[in-house]
């Protein structure tokens, strides 16, 4: 879950990380809290606003007034603006890049610092990696001051600012570790004119599964606004949801309608997303997103089939995952067919490909043999299977291979 | 009845509900259903959820129970 900014900044200066002073206003107002000019940010949980125009200066209260509006009454990233928050504007005379993620291959978190801030880190990272320095650190006793230190010097920074510096890099580690955040990130933190240090934006976000630690935070991500991007569930979505609570066996439902006629079934962490991407690459029209997984009931899977189907202009389904050894291939099977089936559809002519390979595979080709559907191994990878849906719609697009 | 799976219960054999019932009380996806005393019965609309598992067939002191796959058929 990404936290606001301003929600982010509370809990900067809940640590004593210095941030320009503002208020939050989620109405047009006369005048600003302070002297212009000030900075408007839209608070939506997405990157980027700058260049989508979440981010304006308003340089006298009539531009304050008419700009406010206009932020209120529109969206950034897809995202209603609701919030709006006003800032002083900072003089500021450099700016560097600091942040903290979760290394998963190294299995251990790991700060990040750079002299170049406000920019785009990934994009710097490949282009300049020179510019860009890493410390992995303990979970167990956190990122010592020294250590923030070390970073902030390799990358030759020295004096007043290293010790400020220094100081906010370890405090947002501190900061990462506590919220059990999956990345923490101050872009930029700029040394002002008048020789502050200070975060002048900040991203937080807090791994969902850990959410149930931070009850606060979990009551913010209740906040339609911020999980729905400005969009309401379509009564396609909201039926899925229905399915997918019929019982507590696995997941079968959590679905985003589209417009295509390729209708997936399809799951396995990021191997729904590998297959939706794949689907796309190949020119291939998906009806809907959706994951399936954990073992889910037969009947969740027959249901879930049956409503896809229902959706106007889906031609056939596509039922793909990774290697699966959560979910059993045969159960799969038996709700996908059983679904077909109460639909008055051949199963044989409705699935374009079902590739899941895993648990009880051979009992689950076994039932789909005896159903005429053809059916891939794990020989078959994710990406050869979505090509092979897609082209039994009628082939894939001239220009991809 | 089952697409995939049917579940019979010899009657002959079931020692009934109330003297056994230990396939309504072993079963994970809730296929028996008591009929009183008598001998349990396969509810139709969840017999394909049968995972295989075999607890009941372990269970079952008189061989009462028997599993068909039906596309095995």
């Amino acid at each position: 879950m990404r936290l606001l900014e301003y929600e982010s900044k509370e809990i900067l200066k809940e640590k004593g990380i210095p941030t320009p002073f503002g208020r939050v206003i989620s109405a047009i107002e006369k005048a600003p809290p302070f002297p212009v000019p000030c900075v408007l940010k839209a608070q939506v949980p997405a990157g980027a606003r700058q260049k989508a125009g979440g981010v304006v200066i308003a340089l006298n209260n009539e531009e304050f007034q008419y700009k406010t509006a206009q932020m209120l009454s529109g969206t950034v990233r897809g995202y209603r603006v609701n919030k709006i928050l006003v800032e002083e504007r900072i003089d500021v005379l450099e700016e560097f890049y600091m942040g903290i993620i979760y290394d998963t291959v190294a299995k251990s978190p790991v700060a990040i610092f750079s002299p170049q801030g406000g920019i785009d880190i990934e994009k710097l990272a490949q282009e300049r990696p020179e510019s860009v320095h890493k410390r992995h650190f303990s979970v167990r006793h956190g990122l010592l001051e020294y250590e923030a230190r070390e970073i902030i010097s390799l990358a030759g920074v020295g004096g007043k600012r290293l010790v400020a510096l220094s100081n906010i890099l370890a405090l947002l580690a501190s900061i990462f570790l506590e919220n059990d955040a999956t990345v923490a990130e101050i872009n930029p933190v700029a040394q002002t004119r008048k020789g502050t240090v200070m975060a002048l934006d900040c991203r937080l976000e807090i791994d969902d599964d850990a959410l149930y630690r931070h009850t606060d935070i979990q009551r913010k991500s209740r906040d339609p606004d911020r999980t729905e991007g400005g969009r309401e569930k379509s009564s396609f979505e909201e039926k899925a949801a229905e399915i997918d609570g019929l019982d507590q066996r696995g997941v079968a439902g959590r679905l985003i309608e589209f417009d295509g006629n390729l209708g997936l079934i399809i799951g396995g962490g990021g191997a729904s997303l590998t297959a939706f991407d794949a689907v796309k690459r190949y020119g291939g029209r998906p009806a809907n997103y959706c994951e399936i997984g954990g073992n889910p009931s037969v009947l969740k899977t027959k249901e879930l089939t049956k409503h896809i189907l229902s959706k106007p202009g889906v031609e056939k389904i596509a039922v793909i995952m990774n290697v699966v050894s959560n979910t059993r291939v045969d159960l799969m099977a038996r709700g996908v067919i059983k679904g077909i089936l109460e639909t008055g559809r051949r199963p044989s002519e409705t699935v374009a490909v079902f590739r899941v390979p895993g648990a009880w595979e051979k009992e689950g080709f076994k039932i789909l043999s005896r159903y005429g559907v053809e059916y891939c191994d794990r020989t078959v990878s994710i990406d050869e299977a979505a090509r092979r849906a897609v082209e039994k719609l009628g082939g894939s697009h001239p220009n991809r291979k | 009845m089952g697409e995939f799976i049917r579940v019979n219960i010899d009657p002959e054999r079931c020692l009934g509900a109330k003297e056994c019932g230990k396939c309504i009380q072993v079963c994970p996806v809730n296929i028996f259903a008591p009929r009183g005393a008598d001998c349990p019965h396969a509810l139709d609309e969840n017999e394909d959820e049968c995972t295989l598992c075999d607890l009941c067939l372990a269970e079952c002191e008189t061989n009462a129970i028997t599993i068909h796959k039906l596309y095995e058929e």
